[in-house]
């Protein structure tokens, strides 16, 4: 069933009236005060994601850093508006070792935002305390973390629950050493409840995840567990899609619904409507072949083209440099970075571990949507972002409020990185949050649509994906050169609001009761 | 003691009999030590890179070298390939009258072999050689006098040496972007092989110049020239219209069976052990059947690698010789442009089938070392999902994974028929040399 869909069919990505604007960031890593390394040898040459979300109520997001084998470290955004960027450390409860990524969740909708925690070892919840304070919740919302090698999480809210169902996925069998092949470990399913979580479902097989999403793939209003799997180490393992339904069993996509085979290394999914057809595309990281998957035109069920090369996006060798290996990608993620009102997409890249097949100094990608055919043009050095350490997991985050989109990256025993968006000629933007009643106050799985004079951006608001990194903050849109814009949600019980206009660059609340709120951080 | 127990010790003292009396030897059969480096390297081949088919086969044949001939200096019914192979000098010597201890030689002569093969692994493959050394090294010196394990495990790292050393003036020792040449002018005929994937990697062919490396057995890589495929032709009256034809037809019509068949064989890169190691893995399961001992084990092991080996380079220089273009290409063209293949197209010229050409060699081989009627059960890839396929023989193994190729949709007839010819070929010069006394 597509319920609230509406127009568009057109296949080719959009294209932006005027021509690129390249994006500038300036790095401040130094001076924001930051100074975190994700450290590890074997058990962490994955993993190294970055948590970024408000815990001081100001609307700056804060930052959680997984350190590995170092404690995780928090840090406090104090940030003027319109940067400079500046952090402070800041003991927030958080401070465990084996962390391998985060994602920020209001679990218990309280209004408080919490955090998930995976590691090597047992996986922690932290519930949030107010003014960025976290306790252990494990036991008090029943959350078995197990003693796995957690690489992935994904969450949303089934029907009639009021905590929400978390994915996570877990890597090798760590005890074993001459032969890991073949040795998965299975992801796990903890059901959200009354009060608290099931005891875990395994969701077999399960084929070393690097990472999960729940999405509406087919806008039926039941988002499907989209799962990224690193062939180095499955057997007879592919890419998985998983039908979850209130109250069944979960059940696997099959062939003959459409679902192809595909096996990558995959290692991270990020999430976005790049060709405007009202359903989300997904973009693959791999070593050497990542995806762009858009959903065929007439598909029946969940079948998709590799649309990676026809428009730009392959980023599988490094582009600066004479290291012509091929690449390795991990976190990605779509945002609008030059406000023109179309996504861009930022991969962070780095070898696994000393790889010689692959290029050891691998820059970041920062692919620039709107190039000459529509197709997305390749802005990491350009923009200053271009760092060849060992990336892993980023985040993106307007970490100063001036309506710029700024970055944070994680790298692998080499300190974390932060930028500042400095872009002199960017567009318009809108940044808004959602709310509603519990429980999921901030509306996960929910649709925001914004409607300018010549098209509609939409945007799924999930938990998961990426890299071990997760964000929970305000949803960002370019606007080009508009001077008004409208905007509409849809919840995630399929109930659409209104349309309701906005003036750009400024931030608002879309609460369900209260309709628009404008927001300040007075 | 169970009856194999008592023919792998009854092998053992056979082997370590003339080569010092009296010693404590491991309680690991040496060819324990040689079956599990072998499982080691099949999963190495699938977690390297750089182990595409070719380059795969090529390990196998010098991994197998060495431990043939790490046995062979201490067994006097033994025959040294030194002389025998294209460019392999004499072996070091034993000491005259010192102990050794087979699977420590064979531990030694294996860690090394390996290591130089796959120094291009990843992190989990290094830290898997790493275990396998160190701690299953530990395991199989144990009991062993001091002194011998000193001695075994030097002349096992001199053999290692020696044969890495040769296998470096081969040709095929540097893999540069895992074997796809960043720059590559393709031919611009219609029957010309052109690209079909879109990795962005895979836009040049894999390994174009690995037809001109050193064989093995066979004199260079034309030895085993196969006819032209058919003449290039858009017209549905010719042959070779005909033949993709019936790839489309065949994929139209393909059974559950055939399906089975089509991926059983399949053997991609980087999710399996690839086509060669899919025949190293058959013998092995044989040997393991038969309780073979451990002459046994690297006579096989060696023949086949350097057949495995010596029919990549014959398959290559002809690929390359030719030119072709895939079925997808054509069919697409000139049939149905919405065409689909079962399988993924390789990413080099279609003539002539590299599966066929090394499992006619491979069936070659093992049919002259176990017979013509020797039925086996496959489970290679029981692991993967799929379950065991019987066969009645060697060539009968050969001739459904040649076939496969065309239930996948990657190849015509003409490239499995003739490349099976081509094995054979191939084979016949692995056979024609002389190894353990009958």
């Amino acid at each position: 069933m597509r319920r609230v869909l509406t127009l568009i069919t057109c296949a080719a990505l959009p294209v932006p009236a005027a021509a690129q604007t390249p994006p500038a960031f300036a790095e401040e890593t130094a001076s924001a005060g930051i100074a975190a390394t994700f450290a590890g040898e074997w058990e962490e040459m994955v993993g190294g994601g970055v948590a970024t979300f408000d815990c001081t109520g100001d609307g700056k997001d804060e930052v959680l850093i997984a350190g590995g084998v170092n404690p995780a470290t928090f840090w406090r955004n104090d940030s003027p508006t319109g940067g400079p960027l500046a952090f402070s450390a800041m003991d927030a409860g958080l401070g465990l070792t084996k962390v391998a990524g985060a994602y920020p969740l209001d679990i218990d909708s309280d209004g408080v935002m919490d955090l998930v925690l995976l590691r090597v070892g047992e996986n922690v919840v932290m519930r949030g305390l107010g003014d960025c304070r976290f306790e252990r919740a494990n036991e008090a919302w029943g959350f078995d973390g197990g003693d796995g090698w957690s690489t992935a999480f994904a969450a949303m809210w089934e029907t009639g629950a009021d905590f929400p169902t978390l994915a996570i996925g877990n890597y090798i069998d760590r005890a074993e050493e001459a032969f890991p092949w073949g040795s998965c470990t299975d992801n796990w399913l903890h059901r959200g409840g009354a009060a608290g979580f099931a005891a875990p479902l395994p969701l077999t097989p399960s084929f070393c995840t690097l990472s999960m999403l729940f999405t509406d793939w087919n806008r039926s209003g039941r988002p499907s567990l989209r799962v990224s799997n690193d062939r180095e180490y499955y057997k007879g393992g592919q890419e998985q899609l998983w039908d979850i339904a209130p109250g069944t069993a979960p059940r696997l996509y099959t062939e003959a619904e459409g679902w192809a085979r595909l096996r990558i290394w995959g290692m991270g999914i990020a999430s976005h409507d790049v060709n405007g057809d009202g359903y989300p595309d997904y973009f693959l990281t791999s070593m050497a072949d990542s995806k762009l998957q858009t959903l065929k035109p007439d598909a029946k069920g969940p079948a998709y083209a590799d649309v990676a090369w026809v428009n730009g996006v392959t980023a599988h060798r490094p582009y600066t440099g004479d290291d012509l290996r091929p690449s390795t990608g991990w976190h990605a993620q779509f945002e609008d970075v030059n406000n023109d009102g179309l996504a861009d997409l930022f991969v962070a890249k780095g070898n696994v571990w000393e790889m010689p097949d692959f290029a050891m100094a691998d820059p970041d990608n920062l692919l620039v949507a709107g190039g000459p055919d529509g197709k997305f043009v390749e802005m990491g050095g350009v923009s200053g972002v271009g760092s060849v350490a060992a990336g892993r997991g980023a985040a993106l985050s307007d970490f100063d409020l001036d309506g710029r989109i700024d970055l944070i990256v994680v790298n692998r025993n080499s300190p974390a990185q932060v930028w500042r968006n400095v872009t002199p000629d960017a567009g318009g933007w809108v940044q808004l949050r959602l709310a509603q009643a519990a429980p999921n106050l901030d509306g996960i799985g929910a649709w925001i649509e914004v409607r300018t004079r010549d098209r509609v951006q939409r945007r799924e608001i999930t938990s998961g994906g990426g890299h071990v990194s997760g964000s929970l903050g305000w949803w960002h849109f370019g606007l080009g050169a508009a001077d008004a814009a409208e905007v509409r949600v849809i919840w995630p019980d399929g109930i659409a609001s209104d349309w309701s206009g906005i003036t750009p660059n400024a931030r608002y609340v879309l609460d369900r009761a209260a309709g628009v709120v404008a927001w300040s951080v007075d | 003691m169970g009856f194999m127990r008592r023919v792998a010790v009854l092998a053992l003292v056979a082997v370590i009999g003339g080569a010092g009396a009296g010693a404590a030897q491991s309680a690991i059969p040496p060819e324990q030590v040689v079956r599990t480096w072998y499982r080691l390297v099949l999963e190495l081949v699938r977690h390297t890179p750089t182990m595409s088919p070719p380059v795969a086969s090529r390990s196998m044949g010098y991994i197998g070298v060495a431990a043939y001939e790490s046995v062979a200096t201490g067994s006097a019914g033994m025959t040294s390939l030194a002389g025998q192979v294209n460019g392999l000098t004499a072996l070091p010597q034993r000491e005259p009258g010192a102990a050794y201890d087979e699977a420590v030689v064979l531990h030694a002569v294996l860690s090394g072999a390996v290591a130089d093969h796959f120094g291009n692994t990843g992190p989990t493959g290094q830290r898997a050689m790493a275990a396998m050394t160190e701690k299953f090294g530990a395991k199989v010196a144990a009991g062993v006098s001091e002194d011998v394990i000193a001695r075994s495990r030097s002349y096992g790292q001199a053999v290692a040496a020696h044969v890495y050393a040769w296998s470096q003036t081969d040709g095929g020792a540097v893999i540069d972007n895992m074997g796809f040449p960043l720059d590559h002018t393709p031919a611009s005929g219609p029957q010309n092989w052109v690209p079909t994937s879109l990795v962005r990697q895979q836009q040049a062919p894999l390994l174009p110049h690995w037809g001109s490396n050193r064989p093995f057995a066979m004199p260079h890589g034309a030895a085993c020239p196969l006819p032209p495929p058919p003449d290039y032709s858009e017209d549905p009256a010719s042959q070779f219209y005909r033949e993709a034809m019936e790839v489309v037809t065949a994929k139209a019509g393909l059974t559950d069976e055939q399906k089975t068949i089509a991926r059983f064989w399949s053997d991609d890169p980087m999710l399996s052990p690839t086509p060669p190691g899919h025949w190293i893995s058959i013998a092995l399961q044989i040997l393991e059947k038969d309780a073979a001992g451990v002459e046994r084990h690297v006579d096989v092991l060696a023949r086949l690698g350097m057949a495995l080996s010596d029919a990549f380079i014959g398959c290559w220089q002809a690929k390359f010789e030719y030119d072709l273009l895939r079925p997808v290409t054509y069919i697409r063209r000139v049939i149905d442009p919405k065409w689909e293949p079962l399988l993924i197209t390789p990413p080099f010229p279609e003539y002539p089938s590299g599966h066929s050409t090394q499992s006619g060699a491979a069936a070659t081989v093992l049919t002259a070392l176990f017979g013509g009627g020797y039925a086996f059960d496959d489970a290679t890839h029981v692991d993967d999902g799929l379950a065991p396929r019987s066969f009645a023989s060697f060539w009968d193994a050969a001739e459904e994974a040649g076939v496969s190729r065309l239930y996948g949709g990657i190849h015509f007839r003409a490239a499995i028929d003739r490349g099976l010819d081509q094995g054979r070929c191939i084979g016949a010069h692995v056979n024609a040399l002389k190894t353990v006394a009958p």
